[in-house]
């Protein structure tokens, strides 16, 4: 067989290629357009803001990324968010005036959060493994389901009275870097080692691959149905803590259709929705392109209603690429 | 005589009024490839399925090495040592040779990653290679995703990775399907090396010359029912047909 080219140019040649590269080369150019036509764009403040924004967004994104190259998908990650953020103000307001110790309680918190995620999550594997729902209509319920308790539980308006230290701790102390950002860029490499090195994040490419040669293969789908869903909703409630953290109180409208936005960054991120692709660092990246954008509109004095109108743009333009590149890798 | 490495007794299989499988009774010997023919209907899927633990007999007996086992999922089958490669589930494209060849048994690195199931990939790279290469199989690079391969590569690889994997026995569903007359010869000498390492193999087809080839003995399987089961010599494709078809009865 003549496989063996020669490995450094191909090496150089699928770097170049590779869907990570291009859309770093992608956010480079619009930093470089919007800086153009407004300079101030390019600034530690505008940053920060990319990066607050960024934060939860990529969150949801990443808990979409395992959903979607399992070869399901998770509608109900923003409002899980939302749910959880509000269900966590409730606790730590509690704790508050119960007189526990700020950070102990933002702590406890970030706990109720991610809980409340998991909770959401065994409910979609319930809905999906025994139910029988496909996901999309299993997490649509659970969509309508937690966005309608988040309303409930707070009668429409935000849950405050927790520790001031809670928006303190999102200001950007490290350049644009806040601690929040920290922990969320060290969840995105602790996601990255998992999906890409593990047996679990294998067993999830394969799933979404091939579910029969996947059971063939003697590996439960149920379980690891299970696992993908409770991971999903554990970020969501993360991305619930963040917005807390951001706003100081849990609002019923935190996570509204950020849903929509992390399939579209998954789907940027170069991920196929029939499953069996997709990769963290393109997530990561696509989800920085959306932030940037939306930032960017309004600081070179877009209209706020166009943010929809050029996501859709970016989603119909990556959707594309791809498709063009993969019949040309398939001729080559 | 040895003793049969597989053996079922007397096994049926009802779904509601419908007798898929009735009073079959066949053995399988080490070293030996039986043939399982019959046209469609005729219950070769469900007894493959009740071989491989997927479905679990209405009633009757099934015998590894002389003892009576109760399949509840393919896995436990898989675990005592049958590999079966299903017609219709092939591998996972989007995966590397050797990702399919580990698929459901990945080794791990040592140490704590290891317990959280972080994978030993290098090791996993060169250990497919090698059973692939032993299993008779020339495959381009283990880490080459099988969306790259083509449909007879595909197809050496998945029976590579049964083989290889086998340990008692080994139960093959059409695997020349779909094959080319080259491809079709490799994967028949696949199986003539399975039968070498002393592996039990079953082998499901529908073209007749690759059967008379590569078998044994042929299992004939009529209505649920076994009509024939004979060393390969005594037939002639004509003969097997007709016994398939029903013409021919003794």
């Amino acid at each position: 067989m003549s496989v063996a080219t020669s490995a450094a140019p191909s090496k150089l040649k699928s770097f170049v290629s590779n869907q990570q590269f291009i859309l770093f080369l992608v956010l480079l150019g619009m930093i470089g357009i919007f800086t153009a036509f407004n300079r101030i764009f390019f600034s530690v403040s505008v940053a920060g803001n990319v990066l607050a924004d960024w934060g939860p967004l990529v969150l949801v994104a990443l808990a979409e990324t395992f959903v979607i190259v399992s070869g399901g998908i998770d509608l109900s990650v923003g409002s899980v968010c939302t749910l959880s953020g509000v269900v966590g103000a409730f606790a730590i307001r509690a704790l508050t005036e119960g007189g526990m110790a700020p950070y102990l309680s933002l702590f406890i918190g970030a706990l109720v959060c991610i809980g409340v995620g998991c909770i959401a999550g065994v409910i979609n594997t319930l809905l999906i493994n025994y139910a029988k729902l496909v996901p999309f209509i299993a997490t649509l319920v659970t969509l309508g389901a937690a966005a309608g308790l988040a309303l409930v539980f707070t009668g429409g308006g935000p849950i405050a009275g927790g520790p001031s230290q809670a928006i303190q701790l999102s200001v950007p102390w490290l350049g644009p870097i806040s601690t929040p950002i920290i922990i969320v860029i060290v969840i995105c490499f602790i996601c990255w080692a998992f999906l890409h090195k593990s047996r679990f994040g294998r067993h999830t490419y394969s799933l979404g691959s091939n579910p029969f040669a996947t059971r063939a293969a003697g590996i439960s789908i149920a379980k690891q149905t299970a696992k993908i869903y409770v991971l999903s909703g554990a970020l969501a409630g993360a991305a619930g803590m963040f917005f807390y953290l951001r706003l100081g109180s849990g609002a019923p409208s935190s996570g509204l259709g950020l849903e929509l936005y992390a399939i579209a960054a998954v789907v940027i991120g170069g991920a196929s929705l029939s499953g069996g692709s997709g990769r963290i660092s393109g997530t990561v990246l696509g989800a920085l392109i959306l932030t940037t954008v939306t930032s960017g509109l309004i600081i070179v004095g877009v209209d706020p209603n166009w943010k929809q109108v050029v996501v859709a743009i970016l989603i119909a333009a990556a959707v594309t690429i791809q498709g063009l590149r993969r019949s040309e890798g398939k001729a080559s | 005589m040895t003793e049969p490495i597989y053996e079922v007794r007397n096994i049926s299989k009802k779904y509601g009024a419908v007798t898929a499988l009735d009073d079959v009774t066949m053995q399988l010997y080490p070293g030996e490839v039986v043939g399982l023919v019959g046209d469609n209907g005729a219950g070769k899927s469900t007894l493959v399925k009740c071989l491989s633990g997927v479905h679990q007999p209405t009633s009757g007996k099934i015998l590894l090495e002389g003892q009576e086992r109760h399949w509840k999922s393919p896995h436990e089958a898989l675990e005592h040592g049958i590999e079966t490669l299903y017609q219709d589930s092939g591998l996972a494209p989007h995966l590397s040779v050797a990702a399919n060849v580990f698929l459901g048994r990945e080794e791990t690195v040592p140490g704590i990653l290891g317990k959280m199931g972080f994978l030993a990939q290098k090791k996993m790279d060169v250990e497919a290679h090698q059973e692939l290469e032993r299993v008779g199989i020339a495959v381009p690079q283990s880490n080459r995703s099988v969306s790259q391969l083509s449909g007879g590569q595909r197809q050496a690889v998945a029976i590579g990775r049964a083989v290889a994997w086998a340990k008692k026995v080994i139960i093959l569903d059409e695997p020349t399907n779909h094959l080319g007359a080259r491809q079709a010869g490799e994967v028949l000498q696949i199986i003539k090396t399975a039968r070498a390492q002393g592996l039990g193999v079953i082998f499901i087809s529908h073209t007749l010359p690759h059967v008379m080839e590569v078998t044994d003995r042929i299992v004939v399987l009529r209505l649920g029912k076994v009509v024939k089961d004979a060393p390969t010599s005594e037939f002639t494709v004509e003969t097997l047909l007709g016994t398939i078809t029903g013409l021919i009865t003794d």
